[in-house]
């Protein structure tokens, strides 16, 4: 079983910056699109957060199942919540919709409200996708311990995150083996039949195995840390970070559409905007 | 062993090198675990998925303390959602959710502590405290309401927040005292 992190981006644009850029990219972006409503800037932000995706140099055929996958997942709870609402949310709570469409048998409406907010879901999260990717892919593993360090975590947290990353690959390793040694007595992991319980239980002789001996092994790697005076003093790190010109104009570029993103919210200049050819003649 | 001897005491809130260790495993554990099992999707709701290892969160919250409970929930669902498909920032209000649950778990032997005084009330209270934690903890789930306005309250309540609770309170009922009992007779062995 293989369960690392790849670092598609190698080489790209995006990669070469200091680590720390992709993270708060990502940061103010959630700030800054979390505000907006109105389909159009959106739509805008979107184009822009794909051009800053494309500088990542994600190899597409590796990805295009993860984009497919996302924008299925995407469409599907903002559809859900347009049934659910009728439209009647946010901007347009209390306002009287345009049905377009009654699903039977309950009589859930679609309506031109709701459809306008399904656009602004789907594009607010189509956006934090494209800056999220990034964040996943063109940040070397070994990197993003020094990174969170240097965004001013502490350095045992970070140590913390930088030994998860390390563990994931030996954990899954050990879980195949631990699948391996399961199957020769009996069991059966390709089995999916049944509910929530039912995959419960069969999972429990996989789980409980790896999960106490990955306990039990920790008091090596506890001793080891000890041992060597981990959190007696200060931490050095081997990679030394520094910000150059344009990552500091990038991060500016982020940290600006946060501002411009929150004045509009604060303003009421992004409210949603209902889809005209929706409600012709209004 | 040597932890305590560099200084480093072990109160509920402490950051030892045990919790940091503790922490990394219980967040990759979860983070491959996630991987596994994801997108198996919650018939009627969104965005949520079958996660019967859930129990791994409670269990790491209720064994090492609050702040293991909290890592393991949130450093494990940034880590699984990346390894997964999601980026990690898409779904950040989950990774805050799942390590506020874990963080709630880990305070119940606090509050606990005179009542477990055998295994089996460990585990019952681990089982208990589980449930409670993933109550109380994926409500902050509903910052949805704020940072996603179309969601309406009644949405996020119908597809999000009761069916990843049922989902995950079964799991923690089930699997955090499996591991209580399976951990216990372990730590005496390694002198925890």
């Amino acid at each position: 079983m293989r369960a690392s992190f790849s670092f598609l981006g190698r080489g790209s644009w995006l990669a070469s910056r200091d680590p720390r850029v992709p993270i708060l990219a990502g940061l103010f972006f959630v700030v800054g699109v979390s505000q907006l409503r109105d389909s159009r800037q959106l739509a805008i932000v979107v184009a822009l957060a794909l051009g800053y995706y494309l500088t990542a140099g994600i190899p597409w055929r590796a990805v295009r199942l993860k984009w497919l996958y996302l924008l299925v997942v995407i469409s599907f709870f903002a559809f859900f919540n347009t049934l659910i609402s009728g439209g009647r949310t946010s901007t347009f709570s209390g306002a009287e919709t345009h049905v377009l469409l009654t699903i039977p048998p309950f009589g859930a409406e679609i309506s031109a409200e709701g459809v306008s907010l399904m656009l602004s879901q789907i594009l607010r999260f189509a956006g934090i996708a494209s800056i999220s990717f990034p964040m996943a892919y063109a940040i070397a593993p070994g990197d993003f311990g020094v990174a969170l360090r240097r965004l001013g975590l502490g350095d045992r947290f970070a140590v913390m995150i930088d030994l998860t990353i390390r563990f994931i690959p030996t954990l899954a390793g050990e879980f195949a083996e631990t699948i391996d040694a399961q199957r020769v007595r009996g069991y059966d992991p390709t089995a999916r039949k049944g509910g929530p319980i039912s995959r419960l239980r069969r999972l429990a002789p996989i789980f409980v195995p790896v999960t106490v001996g990955s306990i039990a092994g920790a008091e090596d790697t506890i001793d080891a840390m000890d041992l060597r005076g981990f959190g007696v003093g200060r931490r050095t790190w081997l990679r030394h970070l520094t910000f150059g010109r344009v990552d500091v104009a990038l991060i500016g570029l982020f940290v600006l559409f946060a501002v411009v993103a929150t004045f509009l919210n604060v303003t009421g200049r992004s409210d949603h905007f209902l889809l005209p050819f929706l409600v012709p003649g209004e | 062993m040597t932890t305590m001897a560099m200084g480093q005491s072990e109160g509920t809130w402490s950051v030892t090198t045990r919790v940091i260790v503790y922490a990394a495993i219980g967040a990759a554990l979860y983070a491959v675990f996630n991987f596994i099992s994801f997108g198996i999707a919650v018939p009627w709701s969104n965005e949520v998925s079958v996660r019967p290892h859930y129990g791994l969160l409670t269990f790491f919250g209720f064994a090492f303390g609050p702040v293991v409970g909290f890592l393991t929930g949130f450093v494990g669902n940034v880590l699984g959602d990346q390894l997964s498909n999601y980026g990690a920032f898409t779904s950040w209000q989950w990774s805050v959710a799942n390590g506020l649950a874990g963080l709630i778990a880990g305070l119940f032997p606090v509050w606990m502590a005179s009542r477990m005084t055998t295994v089996t009330n460990r585990a019952i209270t681990a089982a208990v405290g589980g449930v409670v934690a993933t109550v109380i903890g994926f409500l902050f789930i509903f910052v949805e309401v704020v940072t996603q306005q179309e969601m309406s309250f009644n949405a996020i309540l119908t597809t999000e927040y009761i069916p990843v609770i049922i989902v995950n309170a079964i799991a923690a009922a089930i699997v955090t005292p499996i591991l209580v009992l399976a951990w216990e007779p372990l730590k005496e062995q390694i002198g925890r």
